[in-house]
């Protein structure tokens, strides 16, 4: 009972975060400008990776789930940093063009 | 999870992979590609992660972990190179 109740939010949880994976990928193609397109890359790296970790409760393993937790603590910690240097960058760049 | 959920789960993360390796090819912008580089790290974590619910082994897990901690410093660094034209 409770295994097919795991199995049915994990597959839930998986399908989901894949499928916001791929809006954020799509939107990366179609938007022009960094910043529209770092709206865009947010959702890969934000809810879609952690809805494919929150599927790790599906395989029932302690180490499974405590390894995704960790993967997704890291990626909060880090994901904040990359989207602002690259924020700023295109901010710097726009600033003074004649820089580079 | 049954089997074949994790094969899907898998093949389509696989296909994001290649469709990013794409969106790299076509960009012109330096940067442009360094914000897609960042995605596909993201989507290289999520296949490491299918792929060890695929064969029900968790240290897969552990080298997205690796990749999670450290391939923000890779970013910054190509940040830096695009403004200044030297990493530091």
């Amino acid at each position: 009972m409770l295994e097919t109740l795991l199995d049915i939010v994990s597959i839930a949880a998986l399908a989901l975060g894949l499928g916001l994976a791929t809006v954020g990928l799509v939107g990366l193609a179609r938007f022009d400008g960094i910043a529209n397109q770092l709206h865009a890359a947010g959702l890969v790296a934000g809810p879609g990776l952690f809805l494919v970790l929150f599927a790790a409760i599906g395989t029932g393993k302690a180490e499974s789930i405590t390894s995704a937790l960790l993967v997704a603590l890291f990626v909060l910690i880090t994901a904040p940093l990359s989207a602002h240097a690259i924020a700023q960058a295109d901010r710097r760049r726009r600033e003074n063009p004649d820089e580079d | 999870m049954p089997e074949i959920a994790a094969v899907i789960a898998f093949a389509w993360a696989t296909v994001l992979l290649v469709a990013g390796g794409l969106l790299i090819l076509r960009s012109d912008d330096p940067l442009e590609r360094v914000l897609v580089l960042d995605v596909l790290v993201a989507i290289v974590i999520v296949v490491l992660t299918t792929l060890s619910y695929l064969r029900d082994v968790s240290y897969y897990i552990d080298a997205a972990l690796g990749l999670a901690l450290l391939s923000f410093v890779a970013t910054l660094v190509a940040c830096r190179h695009v403004i200044r034209g030297r990493p530091f």
